[in-house]
């Protein structure tokens, strides 16, 4: 099987195409990102491409002529890019590497990453939804996902390929770049003053492993992957030893500036999170990917906060 | 340590001291489940709550694994207290009140505290988690009118045991000293073979559990 990995140069990313090193019915692996991979892999070949650059893009896919595309070029907003560049670089980047692949002749499957934050979180909305549930994004990241899910749609349709849709919780850890993890790291973090909603995590490792058992069964259909549990954002202020602030429902764009100036910009759908909280049913995609038991949110959680401590050493005379 | 800090998700282990409690609290310590729900919170709060009362049939609580406890309607916020209370006493289980209003910020407090919404697609998710979950005979603990048997719960809840419990308030809404009177009836199941989407058969239990709460009402007048 040949496997095309979008978006390789991410932490996800590049931790599929180490597991698909790994896999014997794997003969070929490509990649693409605007950012080089971030760590050695040892069989997998990259291409350091702009998602932007049709031309550039549609030579490399059309010339590797995937079986399966493992589809990361998924950017989200607050994590390496702005909210108008990172919608802009999923579409180019979702629709000329998937209509490559498909033009190349041979493409079989794909699984693309998506998001919990596509079911949307307004009023009415189920508070765990499942994958049976209308979806109604209410931020710019979960439209972004609803649009990517329709592109991929279109495949399956009109060219018989199986298209299995990841809507991930939250991926955080201690070494992923998530907008959630910045804001959450700050000395002291904006909190609903009236709210403790209860979110889900998920962790980079079990994020990687649904997409590959996504790729290698050939998985069909949305698929929710969420850490077992939950958090709310009160518990993982204190757990992080942060200054918790509280907002009243009026101060959360004053909050957000702040936030901003401190480092850590909030986007649409972390502030949703925050506010409304986050969760989703994801015993469907346990029982169709046969993942085992996942990182609990609550570990996933304190891995975030685990940062090594630097150690100067002393200089041996 | 587990994931929830020692506390298990289904079962009253031991209240903590207050500042034991206090903490635990400031540390962030606690668990928090999908729906909103805090198990350490509950037990204060179940624990705090000095109403005095009086289990019968105790023994019919399953010690482990689901179970959906049908009970009469109450007029507020005591009759859940009331379940609870006996639950605990009579397995040393938690259990969660069916019916939490989907308002911002009284519904987010109500579901840290043991509440769970009405929804059957939601509560199907629950029961899947194995616990204990008390639906009144009314859609909501807060609406007034006759109650209704809970057909749409009973139908997303198909296999798993029903258990009619009749309440009988005590103080403060009845004359001081008495307790409240929590008495559990024999467990109701849908006939062998009956499949999980039998709307009749849903239909049916359902009938028969409001039955078996009438009967137990009466049997305590």
């Amino acid at each position: 099987m040949r496997v095309l990995v979008t978006g390789m140069g991410g932490e996800l990313g590049t931790r599929v195409a180490q597991l698909l090193e790994g896999r014997r019915e794997v003969t070929e692996i490509a990649g693409c990102d605007f950012m080089p991979p971030r760590r050695r892999l040892r069989r997998a070949t990259f291409a350091r491409i702009d998602p932007r650059d049709r031309q550039r893009l549609v030579a490399f896919v059309t010339d590797f002529a995937p079986d399966a595309v493992a589809h990361f070029g998924v950017y989200e907003p607050g994590s390496r890019m702005g909210s108008r560049e990172a919608a802009a670089s999923t579409e180019a980047c979702t629709v000329h590497a998937l209509g490559a692949a498909v033009r190349a002749g041979r493409l079989e499957r794909v699984a693309v990453r998506s998001g919990i934050e596509i079911y949307g979180r307004g009023r009415g909305h189920p508070l765990l939804p499942d994958e049976s549930a209308p979806l109604a994004p209410t931020t710019d990241y979960g439209r972004t996902c609803l649009e990517v899910e329709t592109v991929a749609a279109g495949l399956a349709r009109h060219h018989d390929v199986a298209v299995g849709y990841l809507r991930y919780a939250v991926v955080a850890g201690s070494h992923v770049p998530s907008p959630l993890g910045r804001v959450l790291r700050l000395p002291a973090v904006p909190v609903p003053a009236l709210a403790d909603p209860p979110f889900s995590l998920l962790h980079q490792d079990d994020a990687a492993r649904a997409m590959v058992a996504t790729l290698i069964q050939g998985a069909e259909g949305p698929m929710n992957v969420v850490g077992p549990g939950a958090a709310s954002p009160w518990q993982a202020v204190l757990l992080g030893h942060r200054i918790p602030i509280p907002v009243a429902p009026g101060g959360w764009r004053l909050a957000g500036r702040l936030a901003e100036l401190a480092g850590a910009p909030i986007p649409a759908h972390v502030l949703e999170l925050l506010r409304r909280g986050r969760v989703a049913d994801g015993a469907h995609a346990g029982a169709v990917l046969g993942l085992g038991s996942l990182v609990p949110t609550q570990d996933v959680l304190g891995d975030l906060f685990a940062w090594a401590t630097a150690r100067r050493l002393e200089a041996v005379a | 340590m587990s994931a929830n800090y020692g506390l298990d998700a289904d079962r009253f282990l031991a209240t903590d001291s207050p500042l034991g409690a206090l903490r635990r609290r400031v540390a962030g310590r606690y668990a928090v489940d999908e729906f909103g729900g805090d198990p350490h919170l509950m037990d204060l709060v179940a624990g705090a709550a000095r109403l005095s009362v009086a289990v019968e049939g105790g023994a019919r609580v399953p010690r482990l694994g689901p179970a959906l406890l049908v009970a009469n309607r109450g007029v507020g916020l005591l009759e859940p207290l009331a379940i609870m209370r006996a639950v605990r006493a009579a397995a040393g289980r938690r259990v969660r009140v069916v019916g939490a209003p989907e308002l911002p910020v009284l519904g987010d407090a109500l579901r840290s505290v043991g509440a769970i919404g009405y929804a059957a697609q939601r509560f199907e998710r629950f029961a899947r988690t194995w616990h204990l979950a008390a639906v009144p005979l009314s859609a909501t603990w807060l609406r007034g009118g006759p109650g209704e048997p809970p057909r749409r719960l009973v139908v997303a809840t198909m296999g798993f045991p029903l258990l009619p419990v009749a309440v009988r308030p005590g103080f403060p809404l009845a004359r001081p000293g008495r307790p409240w009177r929590v008495r559990f009836g024999e467990t109701l199941r849908p006939p062998a073979g009956t499949p999980p989407d039998d709307q009749l058969a849903a239909a049916e239990l359902a009938d028969a559990v409001r039955d078996a709460v009438r009967a137990l009402l009466e049997e305590e007048q």
